[in-house]
């Protein structure tokens, strides 16, 4: 354990800043998608290193909660673009705006 | 643990067993029954009074559950949980009834053994919210009530506006949930635990870094701010209140906000408060709360107002309204006191009748005239004077003016307001309910005011949506005259276990 | 440089690197597969940090399955390329990566302020014995039974809702 924690803390937050860029820049559903897993992978390296400094499993136990739930999202968020795209023929979520945004 | 404090523990979860059995039995009836689909109605209904009789057990409960050694359990379950439990079961009752009659949910028949299904898995992920205080629980019902109600925005197929709210509520949930994970983990990270009641206690050690913390505390507010539609995390909440279908919307409305209402609660109530003086809690040096509420809640309703001040459609302007009234509970929450949490109770127990009813309303008539555009409701006040009444009788009380309910639960909350003080932000909201006056009334003004084009369009309501409605009016009138036992019943409903 | 260090830094590299690709790629096939990439060095950052079972499921779940469904959409609706991230939109893409740059300072700063090592004393055996897959499997399925069993009742109405709304054409 010769790596600060510090250094595990800044790819984080870099991770999870880049997959907030994706989501506000990309106009495709399904990158957006894809910039929502890397923020939730960014948390699970914050927990697990925390976790792994702390001596401490609860933070790996979450992380296993949040692969479940990300395994969840990602079924019912492909089935919903899925569900847009034989509706609409596309799914850049410009052209989705019967709705106002 | 051992296996005997599971087993210790099962008699506290009796109302989530109930909904869990019923989600199973409605899955597997829906395979059984082929024809008479019209049964699952009812099966749900039972499910969600059995549920609510073991509800009723709570309220004199206090205690942890699943808990384990130097632990203070998974599960709190006291009266504010059971009474919340009861708005949302209550919500849920209505919902049901809604969905008899619902003209877009009986247009696709097929799907109703899902529809109840996750709305059965919604009204389990909230009981979960509800009484969770570690943040793993809190994270994975948050998630089952999202999943469920991704779908269930989206669940009738016949137009494109209901996928399109289904992928819009999609993306912004998983974003604000993925940035409320974040927050968590930086919360882990200084506390090394997920119990709310153990946060607590490391927290007031002097040593902990307060700026992490408040970038922490932001971020998990921002995950439970989308789930109350507090601004600025509110922009799903006109597309998806418009786009889904409207006995979704009016559950969302109520019963979603709630749950997230009360994590709010306890999340602040248990993990950063020091103690309690005089009724006024005491926020540990560690986040200012009290100044993030205040500038939210202000934020939330005047932004709420005035943009139903153009809306047309009529489900929108009901989304902005419903973001307004958050604002308000949100500033019944910045005093910190007792005195605002009894507020919040009651408001959300008046909020429930008069949105639920304004929702039904609507409902019924565009069942009719196949629109919720504010312009194809002219003169329909006229079409069928109970309707019409009942609308104007719950759009006053969302006003807030006498002698409805609705007055009531603003009443309380300016009490609470004046009382710590709180002025400026009392002018705000009386203010803001001035504006609220114009774009309820404008409503009422087409309704009553303004000739129908071409033919007169006969309205007629069904003996039992007429009951359905009396159920609703009745509650708004009748608490508007008589209100003391429910601010008596609110009073003995606000101990959070723990302090 | 120690083994350790060497492999932090191959990992976080790959792991930075593969993540500005995912955003910025125009084929959404090509940053799905950058996305691979970034589990997979995310794994291997997790074993650096002693996180066995977390590294094994990490490739399994997420690269595994949930990156397999989303190759499976983008093969089955084959949207059409985006253009290049800077083609349009240009000012506000930049200043959306100059605000996130100036966010990641600030957190930088705040976190190497807060110093959170020097509260921390690591125990190489107690980190050891955090990541073993008995550890987690005893505290999953004893002080976190309930949500696991909740999370139980999200796959169910996960598959509920995925269900309902990709059997839309076959009826």
């Amino acid at each position: 354990m010769t790596i600060p924690i510090e250094y595990y803390l800044i790819l984080s937050g870099f991770m999870f800043l880049t997959g907030v860029v994706g989501v506000l820049t990309r106009r495709n559903a399904i990158v957006v998608f894809m910039s929502i897993e890397l923020m939730l992978n960014s948390a699970d390296l914050t927990f697990v290193a925390f976790s792994s400094y702390l001596g401490n499993s609860i933070g790996q136990v979450f992380v296993f909660f949040v692969m479940t739930v990300a395994a969840a999202e990602a079924a019912v968020g492909l089935a919903i673009i899925i569900a847009v795209f034989r509706n609409k023929k596309t799914v850049n979520i410009d052209e989705i705006n019967i709705l106002k945004w | 643990m051992e296996l005997k404090y599971l087993f210790n523990s099962l008699p506290y979860i009796k109302p989530e067993l109930i909904l869990a059995a019923s989600l199973v039995i409605i899955v597997v009836a829906d395979l059984i029954i082929t024809k008479k689909k019209e049964l699952l109605h009812y099966i749900a209904l039972a499910g969600i009074i059995a549920a609510g009789y073991f509800v009723l057990e709570q309220f004199s409960m206090n205690a942890f559950a699943f808990s384990s050694s130097g632990n203070k359990g998974m599960l709190t379950v006291d009266s504010m949980g059971a009474f919340f439990k009861g708005l949302v079961l209550t919500a849920s009752f209505f919902v049901f009834l809604f969905s008899f009659s619902s003209n877009e949910i009986n247009e696709s028949r097929s799907k109703l053994g899902e529809y109840y299904a996750l709305l059965f898995g919604m009204i389990l992920g909230m009981f979960f919210m509800i009484s969770a205080s570690d943040l793993i629980l809190v994270y994975v019902s948050m998630e089952l009530v999202s999943l469920s109600s991704y779908v269930l925005a989206g669940i009738t197929k016949q137009s494109l506006r209901n996928s399109e709210a289904s992928l819009k509520y999609l993306i912004y949930g998983a974003v604000s949930s993925g940035i409320m994970l974040f927050g968590i983990s930086l919360i882990f990270g200084i506390t090394g635990s997920t119990n709310l009641y153990e946060i607590n206690y490391i927290l007031r050690s002097p040593e902990t870094n307060r700026v992490i913390l408040l970038l922490a505390g932001l971020l998990v507010f921002t995950g439970i701010g989308y789930k109350i539609s507090a601004a600025p995390f509110h922009f799903w909440t006109p597309d998806v209140y418009e786009g889904a279908p409207i006995t979704i919307t009016a559950f969302l409305s109520v019963a979603s906000k709630s749950a997230g209402f009360v994590l709010l609660i306890r999340f602040i109530k248990v993990a950063f408060i020091q103690n309690s003086l005089n009724g006024y809690w005491q926020l540990l040096p560690a986040v200012d709360w009290k100044t993030i509420l205040l500038v939210l809640s202000i934020l939330t309703m005047t932004l709420g107002n005035f943009a139903a001040l153009w809306q047309d459609n009529l489900k929108r302007m009901l989304a902005y309204s419903s973001i307004a009234h958050a604002g308000y509970m949100l500033a019944a929450m910045a005093v910190l006191s007792n005195q605002g949490l009894i507020a919040i109770l009651i408001y959300f127990a008046i909020y429930l009748f008069m949105n639920l009813g304004a929702f039904f309303v609507v409902m019924l008539i565009s069942n009719k005239i196949g629109s919720e555009e504010i312009d194809n409701f002219d003169g329909l006040g006229y079409a069928s004077p109970f309707l019409g009444v009942s609308f104007a009788i719950f759009l006053v009380s969302l006003t807030g003016l006498p002698p409805t309910a609705g007055f009531i639960g603003k009443l309380y909350i300016f009490i609470a307001l004046v009382d710590a003080k709180m002025f400026l932000l009392s002018v705000i909201m009386v203010l803001n309910s001035v504006v609220s006056l114009y774009y309820y009334m404008r409503v009422l003004k087409h309704l009553f005011l303004r000739k129908a084009e071409g033919a007169p369009i006969e309205l007629k309501v069904s003996f039992p949506n007429a009951v359905v409605l009396l159920m609703l009016v009745i509650p708004v009138l009748v608490l508007g005259l008589y209100f003391t036992p429910l601010v008596e019943f609110a009073k003995n409903s606000i101990s959070v276990l723990g302090f | 440089m120690s083994l350790e260090i060497t492999l932090f830094v191959i990992f976080a590299l790959a792991a930075a690197v593969s993540a500005v690709m995912v955003v910025t790629r125009s084929n959404p096939v090509i940053a799905a597969l950058f996305l691979v990439v970034n589990f997979g060095s995310l794994a291997g950052l997790f074993l650096t940090l002693h996180a066995q079972f977390i590294a094994v499921t990490e490739i399994i779940v997420y690269a595994g399955a949930i990156m397999v469904l989303f190759l499976f959409v983008i093969m089955l609706i084959k949207p059409e390329n985006e253009q290049k991230f800077l083609a349009v939109n240009k000012k506000i893409k930049l200043t959306a990566v100059f605000l996130a740059a100036l966010i990641l300072v600030q957190i930088a700063y705040i976190i190497l302020f807060a110093n959170p090592s020097a509260r921390l004393n690591p125990d190489l055996n107690a980190s050891v014995q955090a990541g073993t897959i008995e550890s987690i499997g005893t505290l999953i399925f004893t002080k976190y039974i309930l949500p696991f069993e909740a999370a139980g009742y999200l796959l169910l109405a996960a598959t509920i809702g995925a269900l309902v709304l990709a059997k839309k054409k076959f009826e």
